[in-house]
């Protein structure tokens, strides 16, 4: 069973990448604040008694649910619902070679990138938005994979689908990002 | 021999590192963003993070008192509970055990004088009951004798 101290450093790891990756579902920041807070709520109330290291990753599922209930809220209140259908990338930018990108760069990912011309905090806010702008689907499994670093296995679990699915959306979601992020004069 | 074999960078296995390269160095500039919000938003997230970890049910025991004590204390408002300057009601409540205080000590010094009252009443008595006049007490002649009959 977790003690109080380690379900307080867990919530305290995750509480700033939970919000951001609200944020990035829900572009809302007082709306993310409320379900990241609901979520650290549900942890502690149902789920104290789980071993610590199980701690991370049921909160990364209760707060996918409780994003999941703030849209079907919001369809209920506006009887609309934007960017939740959208589960695959579409035929646009089949043509996209991310290994052909990269292998231009002659291994310099990143090295030199856009620094030069962009500043370090407009390259991330070119960034979160390209990366509010992909299907859902795509980027909770890219920020579950790469930013959570959790392994396909857990990501799935999290996501509820197989880990093909899970590499599917990785694997799509970071050829989007790195055409998106190209055709901005970005490198990633 | 070597155009027989696949292109090395066909292979899945690079593919996947590749992206998983990206994908982590993309991952690295979110980190910096998110390690720089705005003290409101960490603050509130703080909060959240502080009500959801008294929300654990083995805590609740400690957490029931928490109405109680907010009756007694009377309204103190929101401001008590987030750290802010304390209301009117929680000012005044602080100072409620010195009131307490100074309410014991009259009452004590109340049972301390209502004893004396006593005790003087009831000499009073025993002397106005006794067979003996009080004033011959007064009598030079029986205050020696009373001495003379005491020592040995």
């Amino acid at each position: 069973m977790a003690s109080d101290k380690e379900l307080s450093d867990c919530l305290k790891n995750v509480e700033k990448r939970a919000f951001k990756r609200t944020v990035y579902a829900v572009r809302d920041e007082d709306a993310a604040l409320d379900i990241v807070q609901d979520a650290m709520i549900r942890l502690a109330e149902k789920y104290h008694d789980r071993p610590a290291a199980e701690l991370p990753l049921l909160f990364q599922r209760i707060l996918s649910n409780a994003t999941m209930d703030w849209f079907r809220r919001q369809r209920v209140r506006r009887s609309v619902m934007q960017n939740m259908s959208d589960f695959d990338v579409g035929g646009e930018g089949g043509d996209f070679d991310l290994l052909e990108s990269l292998e231009s760069a002659d291994g310099m990912l990143g090295a030199e990138s856009a620094a030069e011309t962009v500043s370090r905090s407009q390259t991330l806010l070119l960034i979160e938005a390209q990366i509010a702008e992909l299907p859902a689907r795509q980027r909770e499994a890219f920020l579950l994979r790469y930013w959570e670093e959790f392994d396909t296995a857990e990501t799935a679990v999290v996501m509820g689908c197989s880990e093909g699915s899970v590499k599917t959306h990785c694997s799509r979601a970071v050829h989007a990002l790195a055409k998106a992020l190209r055709s901005k004069g970005i490198v990633p | 021999m070597n155009r027989h074999l696949p292109d090395p960078k066909l292979l899945p296995d690079h593919a996947e590192a590749l992206e998983g390269q990206v994908a982590f160095r993309l991952a690295a500039y979110l980190s910096r963003g998110a390690e720089a919000l705005p003290h409101e938003i960490s603050e509130r997230l703080r909060f959240g993070r502080e009500r959801a970890l008294a929300k654990v049910p083995r805590r609740a025991a400690a957490v029931q008192h928490a109405p109680a004590v907010a009756a007694w204390i009377g309204h103190a408002g929101p401001a008590a509970v987030m750290g802010g300057p304390p209301s009117v009601w929680l000012r005044l409540a602080s100072l409620m055990p010195l009131v307490m205080l100074a309410a014991g000590l009259v009452m004590i010094q109340h049972h301390h004088d209502l004893q004396q009252i006593a005790a003087a009443a009831e000499i009073d008595s025993a002397l106005l009951a006794d067979d003996l006049p009080p004033d011959a007490y007064r009598d030079p002649g029986f205050s020696e004798f009373l001495r003379t009959a005491e020592a040995p």
